[in-house]
């Protein structure tokens, strides 16, 4: 009974999560698909948005779509161990400036990031000039400038989890002779699997939707991001005419995320609990 | 671990180094450019010499492409077509004033006054045949301040487009297109009066034939006849009226102005048959074209005993940027390839907007009459006044109009858009 | 046990016996310096070209303490956050502490460049072609290696030679049907592609004539021009036009005896001009407390609603026979997964009178972003969507840290769930969860897209046309400074720094109250 009243619950919240994506998905498969349709049954089926978006000329939405997952998984990957490596830090030492710098991650992301753009051309002005390996219209440039938010967030999110696992497991380690590298790496990181999943997780969708930066940086219509490309395509006068098509893209964005998920799912639900045990 | 710590931490080095010579380059911005590129490592494409580099949206990438490679096989040079998605103009001024903006920006004609007072483009030249080969209302719409800004290559203004097979003959006055629309409606054959985006923000520009058909204005003119910023008009007793005239149409009226009809929804419910009039531009005919409707363009209606339904005229413009690094290649390609008459029947293929070359235009005729019908809708238009002041216009308008449609009072709404505009321009 | 941690960590501080030295910790060294000399190597030489003596010496600083800290044992705090902070302050301090700079100045439209940049583009914007003077169809030669200027006048079809010095007449040049000269004695005629390729310095000759001077207009036109307009050092003034105008340092215009500017001006200080504004400015005080108000509901809205659903649905999922998990978990992050900006559109089409799916799906009328209550309660709700997901990941993910043990152990105690949650699982997930959620409510304090994308500030009273009913701080101040007459980085970034520190005394606030919680566990 308990059981059943849980299903109803999430039932429900997965209704509120679907009801607007149900409406996506009925405009991509609407031969006329518009952002204005009324309906959320199509008013016929057909898989033409979908194969219009991939076979089209002007938006190489296959193109974008790997970057998108090429520069999301790099960089969600780099920015999770530079953020791991902050976390473990903030939670276990201690040193002058801790509270302070908690702080300051955390404001410093306060600060409107789209007035930053002025200053963001600036650096790469100069980068691009000395390292044009680095600069725009290059994915690495764009990596590095992500990495300037891997300490943030983030960072917060795995403190907080690591607060939470004993300390006596560390100082039994440190008694047994194991270096700050060592416990890092085998004592610390193998119990905290749930919150990196759920970390590497967010850091991913947070590049996959990045728009602000990635639309200054890549312009080669064949460099861009699926946010950037996406955006330009309901941009301006072509709004309806692409609608069907967008909304087909917006679903089709989803899997990669989807698919992240589904990878680290084990390890979100599983992994501490018995880690901790076995500790 | 070590090892990747250590990548990261050479990266971040790396990193580190660039933000202090980004700190430095601009306490020397002149020198660091060209002594960059004698060194080694610079790439040859920072030179400039040899490679053109244009910036447009993305809708306009595609169809640029051939010319900007046949104009790069014909001159031996490299030409990049970048596309940038948003906030173009203010993307093109940043990156101008830091050094890595394009050698040619592709924009709307109103743009010109806020460039030229950033000094991020440059007058260009034409000849006196070169500029006899464009309809004035295209020379008037990029000249600014004496001086001709740009080629222009597409002309765009909204005109009425109607729904043949419900009303076969194009209405004399605008309040026949109103009761023909209600008329429509009533006997359920359409489900609104008409199909012109209010929103709940406003939208000046679709309603402005019909502000200024009731006798509503901007900006008063100086003595040369461009719009004067000293000068609004929002609140003016004529504009007054006006507003009165839009409140008459909207919801607690006739019903032909709704908030509920917006940018998102308009060409479609024309499309769908949803209503016989629609008020929009040549950016509605592909969809208007798919739905397989049978239609006609025509001018925007004048009230009955009204002025002129003016409507504004956008004209889409190639600019060559003050600061670009291949100058002269780009003068080239604006002044002498832009203007070529292939070149502008090319781009309508790629992209179907009314081409403001004359002769091209004659050339899509046969083809797409459309373009010439929108065309003679906007002969008489007003070109969307360039001033930079014009940005403070737009929203308090757009509020003073929902306000009106929604029913409210015109004589407040247009006085508290004229105190915000003023207070604004003060500044 | 906090007491043990600290001892521990200072005792890693104190001298103690040299541990063996490992394999790892040679491979380790050898690489952080072979990777610093990579680095090196890369990065040096186009600093040295470029003769950027400042930048060469930070690169050099940097990497001398990157192998300093990593090759000593000491400061092990350092060696785990120095790689991110580097990130860190190149791309995000160095850029707020660049904007808030520009706060002090009049950085923004009309103002972006130096003076020197706003007197070229005042000269050039003023060349104006020569009366009467014929439009030039040009050819590039070369004399000696020297780049010089074939003109030949249309009408005439006469040939003369453009120098640096000035124009002469030339004669024995054959020109072709077009007006291009095909060949001249003496010269080197160079084609289109060598002339592109030198397009620089084809832009920079400049012949001068009697009346102004004749420039190349691309690459096969040159035309005469003058500049009405001239920059006089010795007044630091412009002259032309019968007019005078005197550069103004205090607002960065050349202003004339009448009280007009030229349209170009540049960046000046202004001091605490910017700030001042922002507290004088009716617009923003009159309207402050209301604002100020409908935010803070807003972000706390925002913050109570997703965290209490997102954490509702994970606590739901969060038992040992719950089926179907896995498919529950993709419906439920499916929103977070799509992007944002597009599905904020969705839904403002979902909520339009006539046409949108919320009225037409339960049978209403109503025009939900056209009123201030219903506005309001929308963009909560939309909020609401986008952020759920967000709360039920990072509550799944510290679900798993509370040993099932302890909730156990409630219920064998005879606690109902509801005490046992009470006491046991919501004091331990808030441990991990509060600086998120100060985090989340900063985020939301600034929440610009959500409002920008939606109802953009309305519904608007016709009163009052600068402030609506879901207007944020940031979205009502940022329209002033960007909406009208240009953009004004430097008001924008004062408004900024008032709104930033508005966030920051709030979060501040709520994190002291982490201190203990932090405590909590260890």
């Amino acid at each position: 009974m308990k059981l059943a009243l849980r299903h109803v619950f999430v039932l429900v919240v997965c209704a509120f999560a679907l009801f607007p994506i149900l409406f996506v998905i009925s405009a991509a498969l609407n031969p006329l698909g518009t952002l204005a349709s009324t309906d959320l049954l199509p008013s016929g089926a057909s898989l033409n948005n979908l194969t219009n978006l991939l076979t089209s000329d002007t938006y190489p939405f296959a193109r974008w779509f790997f970057n998108s997952v090429f520069i999301a998984l790099t960089a969600s990957f780099a920015s999770l161990l530079l953020s791991m490596f902050a976390a473990y830090a903030f939670s276990r030492m201690r040193f002058a400036g801790r509270r302070v710098g908690l702080l300051a991650l955390l404001l410093i992301q306060m600060f409107p990031q789209f007035l930053a753009i002025v200053t963001i051309f600036m650096i790469f002005t100069r980068v691009t000039e000395l390292y044009p390996a680095f600069g725009f219209d290059t994915v690495w440039g764009l990596m590095l400038l992500y990495l300037g938010g891997a300490l943030g967030v983030n960072t917060w999110l795995m403190k907080g989890f690591l607060d939470t696992v004993p300390k006596e497991l560390d100082e039994a380690a440190t008694v047994d002779g194991a270096t700050h590298a060592q416990i890092f790496w085998r004592v610390i990181m193998p119990l905290v699997t749930p919150i990196l999943a759920v970390t590497a997780l967010l850091a991913f969708i947070g590049t996959m939707s990045e728009f602000l930066m990635a639309n200054v940086f890549l312009r080669d219509p064949e460099s861009k991001t699926l946010a950037v490309g996406m955006y330009g395509m309901i941009a301006g006068d072509h709004r309806n005419a692409n609608f069907g098509m967008f909304a087909a893209a917006t679903l089709l964005t989803a899997v990669p995320t989807v698919s992240v998920f589904l990878w680290l799912q084990k390890y979100i639900v599983s992994g501490l609990t018995a880690g901790a045990v076995k500790g | 671990m070590r090892m990747r710590a250590l990548g990261v931490a050479a990266l971040a080095t790396l990193a580190f180094s660039a933000t202090a010579c980004g700190d430095n380059g601009t306490a020397q911005p002149s020198a660091a450019p060209s002594a960059a590129s004698s060194g080694p490592a610079s790439a040859p494409a920072d030179k400039g010499n040899g490679k053109l580099v244009i910036w447009a949206d993305p809708s306009r990438v595609t169809a640029l492409k051939p010319f900007a490679d046949q104009f790069g096989t014909e001159n031996g040079v490299t030409v990049e077509v970048k596309e940038i998605s948003k906030d173009n103009q203010q993307t093109f001024l940043t990156a101008s004033q830091q050094g890595s903006g394009p050698d040619i920006m592709i924009g709307a004609h109103d743009w010109i006054g806020n460039l030229v007072q950033n000094g991020a483009i440059d007058p260009v030249t034409l000849t006196e045949e070169q500029k006899a080969a464009f309809p004035p209302i295209a020379i008037k719409a990029v000249t600014f301040d004496g001086q001709i800004y740009g080629a222009p290559y597409a002309v765009e203004n909204v005109a009425l487009i109607r729904n043949t097979k419900l009303v076969p003959d194009a209405p004399a006055t605008f309040d026949e297109v109103v009761e023909k629309g209600k008329e429509l409606k009533k006997a359920g054959k359409v489900k609104e009066v008409l199909c012109l985006p209010v929103t709940q923000k406003g939208d000046a520009y679709h309603v402005y034939p019909l502000f200024a058909s009731a006798g509503g204005s901007l900006f008063g003119s100086t003595a040369s006849g461009d719009p004067d910023p000293k000068k609004v008009l929002v609140g003016s007793p004529e504009s007054i009226k006006a507003f009165g005239k839009l409140k008459d149409l909207g919801e607690k009226g006739d019903g032909a102005l709704k908030t509920s009809i917006t940018n998102e929804n308009y060409i479609v419910n024309f499309a769908a048959g949803k209503c016989a009039f629609l008020v929009s531009g040549p950016w509605a005919m592909a969809d208007v074209k798919k739905s397989g409707l049978s239609y006609d363009v025509t001018p925007v209606p004048a009230f009955k005993d009204g002025k002129p339904a003016t409507p504004f005229v956008g004209v889409q413009t190639f600019f060559v940027a003050s600061k670009g690094k291949s100058k002269a290649l780009a003068q080239e390609f604006v002044a002498n390839y832009v203007t070529n008459k292939d070149v502008a029947k090319a781009l309508y293929d790629a992209d179907p907007r009314p081409p403001a070359l004359t002769a091209a235009l004659q050339d899509v005729q046969a083809s797409d009459p459309d373009a010439v019908k929108f065309m003679d809708a906007g002969k008489d238009g007003l070109p969307m006044p360039a001033i930079p002041e014009m940005q403070a216009i737009w929203e308090p308008f757009g509020i003073a109009e929902t306000a009106v449609v929604k029913g409210g009072d015109a004589d407040k709404a247009a006085t508290a858009g004229q105190k915000a505009i003023d207070g604004s321009l003060k500044n | 046990m906090t007491l043990d941690v600290r001892e521990a960590a200072e005792t890693r501080e104190a001298p103690r016996p040299r541990r063996e030295v490992t394999t790892a910790f040679v491979v380790s060294r050898i690489a952080v310096l072979a990777v610093t000399a990579a680095v090196l190597l890369y990065a040096a030489p186009p600093l040295v070209a470029s003769r950027s003596w400042a930048a060469l010496a930070v690169l050099a600083v940097t990497a001398a303490v990157l192998a300093f800290l990593y090759l000593t044992r000491r400061f092990i705090p350092a060696k785990y956050l120095i790689p991110g902070t580097v990130f860190l302050i190149a791309f995000q301090v160095f850029p707020v502490l660049y904007t808030v700079s520009t706060a002090f100045t009049n950085f923004g439209d009309g103002h972006r460049g130096d003076k020197a940049s706003a007197i070229t583009a005042i000269e050039t914007g003023s060349v104006r072609q020569a009366p009467g003077s014929p439009e030039y169809s040009l050819t590039v030669a070369l004399r000696d290696g020297e780049m010089v200027f074939l003109l030949v006048d249309p009408k005439t079809k006469q040939v003369s030679l453009g120098t640096g010095e000035g124009l002469t007449g030339l004669s024995g040049a054959q020109v072709g049907v077009t007006g291009k000269v095909l060949s001249a004695p003496g010269l080197t005629v160079l084609k289109a592609p060598e002339a592109a390729a030198r397009a620089q310095e084809v832009s920079a000759l400049a012949v001068p004539t009697r009346g102004g001077v004749i420039k190349a207009n691309g690459l096969s036109r040159a035309v005469e021009g003058r500049a009405a307009l001239t920059y006089d050092a010795a007044c630091d003034c412009v002259k032309g036009e019968g007019d005078v105008w005197k550069a103004d340092e205090s607002q960065g215009y050349f202003v004339n005896a009448k009280g007009e500017h030229l349209a170009q001006g540049w960046q000046v200080n202004v001091g605490f001009a910017n700030f001042a504004r922002v507290l004088t400015n009716p617009t923003i005080s009159g309207y402050f407390a209301g604002v100020f108000g409908w935010n803070l509901v807003f972000a706390l809205a925002s913050v109570a609603g997703t965290f209490a659903l997102g954490m509702s649905v994970a606590l739901a999922l969060h038992h040992p026979r719950m089926r179907g998990t896995k498919a529950y978990r993709i419906a439920l992050i499916l929103p977070y997964a799509m992007p944002a900006f597009a599905m904020l559109l969705v839904w403002r089409d979902m909520f339009n009178r006539d046409f949108g799916l919320i009225n037409q799906f339960f049978g209403l009328d109503v025009d939900w972003l056209g009123q201030p209550s219903t506005a309001r309660l929308a963009v909560i709700l939309v909020n609401l969507w986008l952020g759920f997901p967000y709360m039920f990941l990072v509550t799944t993910g510290a679900l798993q840290a509370i040993p099932r043990e302890l909730t156990e152990a409630a219920s064998i105690d005879g606690a109902t769930p509801w005490k046992a949650f009470r006491s046991v699982t919501l004091p331990l997930l808030l441990v991990a969860l509060t600086p998120l959620l100060i985090s989340s409510f900063a985020f939301n304090f600034n929440n610009f897209n959500a409002i920008a994308l939606t109802t953009e500030g309305g519904p608007f009273p016709a009163e009052s046309p600068q402030v609506g009913s879901t207007d944020l701080l940031i979205t009502y101040t940022f329209r002033l400074a960007f909406g009208t007459g240009g953009a004004q980085f430097g008001f924008a970034a004062a408004i900024s720094v008032f709104i930033f520190a508005i966030v920051a005394v709030i979060s501040a606030v709520a994190f002291r109250r982490t201190r203990r919680q932090e405590e909590v566990y260890a």
